[in-house]
């Protein structure tokens, strides 16, 4: 079951495009756009925020927000087994 | 020595992004985008000039798209678009966005920001020395 930190960060995504009612955890954000580089630091602020993380952004590996199961694994998985 | 020509960059911002940035939350996303020195000449007598900061934005993407520099987000607040003594935009590079400059062999970078209704537009144009044998 998805944790509600990911969804705040799916909601937050789907809300920036009112034409999609859904968000697949493998659409690629990035690549497709649904996430552009003005965004990706608002994405950075919302994930944080979810999470508690902080980011450092000079050392961000892009993979880890190229969709949201990537985000879900990097930011929101911690602590679980 | 000579100035090769290298390489063209271009960015567009509409100003609803910038609308939407500076209303968002507590304008912390700005912060992250826009360095002290930005912020503070973006600043005019009613407030943040919107117009001036998408130029920024578009500027400071414009400037990444001259690194090559895949797998990696702008670097942001590295990237200061700043005014000369002349009034003209200026680029002042620092920290990841220097790395990045150098890894490209580029020395030297000039930049042309233009704004009319819903958009701002720049242009990113760079030079290096060409190596006298």
């Amino acid at each position: 079951m998805a944790s509600a930190g990911i969804e705040k960060v799916r909601d937050w995504i789907l809300g920036r495009h009112p034409e999609r009612t859904e968000l697949a955890e493998d659409v690629r954000l990035l690549d497709s756009r649904l996430v552009d580089s003005l965004s990706f630091v608002e994405l950075v602020y919302v994930i944080e925020d979810a999470s508690g993380a902080e980011i450092d952004f000079d050392s961000i590996d892009l993979e880890d927000f190229q969709t949201v199961a990537a985000i879900e694994r990097a930011f929101f998985a911690r602590g679980e087994s | 020595m000579t100035l090769r020509p290298g390489r063209i960059g271009i960015d567009v911002v509409p100003l609803s992004r910038v609308h939407g940035l500076i209303v968002d939350g507590d304008g912390a996303a700005l912060h992250r985008l826009l360095s002290a020195a930005e912020l503070s000449v973006s600043r005019t007598p009613d407030g943040l000039d919107p117009s001036g900061i998408a130029g920024r934005l578009a500027a400071k993407e414009a400037v990444f798209k001259l690194f090559h520099a895949a797998g990696q987000p702008v670097p942001w607040l590295a990237t200061e678009i700043l005014k000369s003594a002349g009034g003209w935009p200026e680029v002042r590079l620092s920290g990841r966005a220097a790395r990045l400059a150098e890894l490209a062999g580029i020395e030297r970078i000039d930049i042309s920001i233009t704004h009319d209704e819903a958009y701002a537009i720049a242009v990113a144009v760079s030079a290096a020395h060409i190596a006298e044998l």
